[in-house]
């Protein structure tokens, strides 16, 4: 099943599938890439942050962002 | 000869930068903490070095005013060596930015800071296996407690300019 990253919920896991073309240096730098696995960690209220753990570390991402970003759920 | 210090935000260059000048430059736990950078001087091998401890930077392609100044000053630099600062808890990451600093054809040593932070996390790093790929000096270190701090010291010679295509040969095997 595909989802939109900020549409993942809690504890949700999943592998990056596709990253809108402009955006993909901007996150690389934040560890997320197509193929990378992805645990959501929190979703701030509001309009506010996502926060998911990319190679055992917990990365943060404005919802505009993980807004553009397709992830395929594992679990 | 100037050194720059540079790496993601929160991984320690400002803890690192004091510990190489013995300045004061603050340290806190937030993100972000150097917006404008510091300047301060070191001995190296009898030569009175300048060291800059650069803003924080994910990536070269600056997204904020923080990130920008840390551009424009590596542009500015052409000269310099480059101590790029990775969290070891968090190396994939820190390792995209060293390659972009290296693949812009700069001098680069890697210290891989917070090494007691990834220890607990049960995290192993093969440094030689690293250091062979990458072809730059790569040291351990924890910052805060001085660890490490004198080794970077003492390799910052022996970088020098690794062709990006080199690595992705290496890579390959």
């Amino acid at each position: 099943m595909e989802k939109k990253l900020s549409e993942m919920s809690y504890q949700e896991e999943g592998a990056v599938k596709e990253i809108e073309e402009n955006l993909k240096g901007k996150v690389a730098g934040m560890g997320i890439r197509v193929g990378k696995k992805v645990k959501m960690q929190t979703k701030q209220p509001i309009k506010g942050p996502v926060v998911v753990k990319v190679d055992e570390a917990n990365t943060s991402l404005g919802l505009d962002v993980a807004d553009k970003i397709v992830v395929e759920i594992e679990k | 000869m100037k050194i720059l210090l540079m790496g993601h935000p929160n991984v320690g260059k400002s803890a690192f930068f004091n510990r190489l000048t013995g300045a004061r430059a603050i340290e806190s736990n937030y993100p972000g903490t150097t917006v404008d950078y510091t300047k301060g001087w070191m001995r190296l091998e009898g030569e009175n070095v300048e060291v800059i401890d650069v803003p924080g930077t994910f990536s070269l392609e600056a997204k904020d005013k923080a990130e920008e100044v840390a551009v424009k000053m590596l542009e500015e630099n052409r000269e310099a060596i480059i101590i790029c600062i990775i969290d070891a808890s968090k190396i994939e990451r820190g390792l995209y930015l060293a390659l972009q600093i290296i693949e812009k054809g700069y001098p680069v040593v890697i210290a891989l800071n917070m090494w007691d932070v990834a220890k607990d996390k049960n995290i192993e790093i093969d440094i030689k296996k690293l250091e062979n790929i990458l072809g730059v000096p790569i040291v351990p270190t924890i910052a805060i407690g001085g660890e490490g701090i004198k080794e970077v010291v003492s390799r910052i010679k022996e970088a020098s300019a690794v062709k990006i295509e080199k690595i992705i040969e290496r890579t390959d095997k």
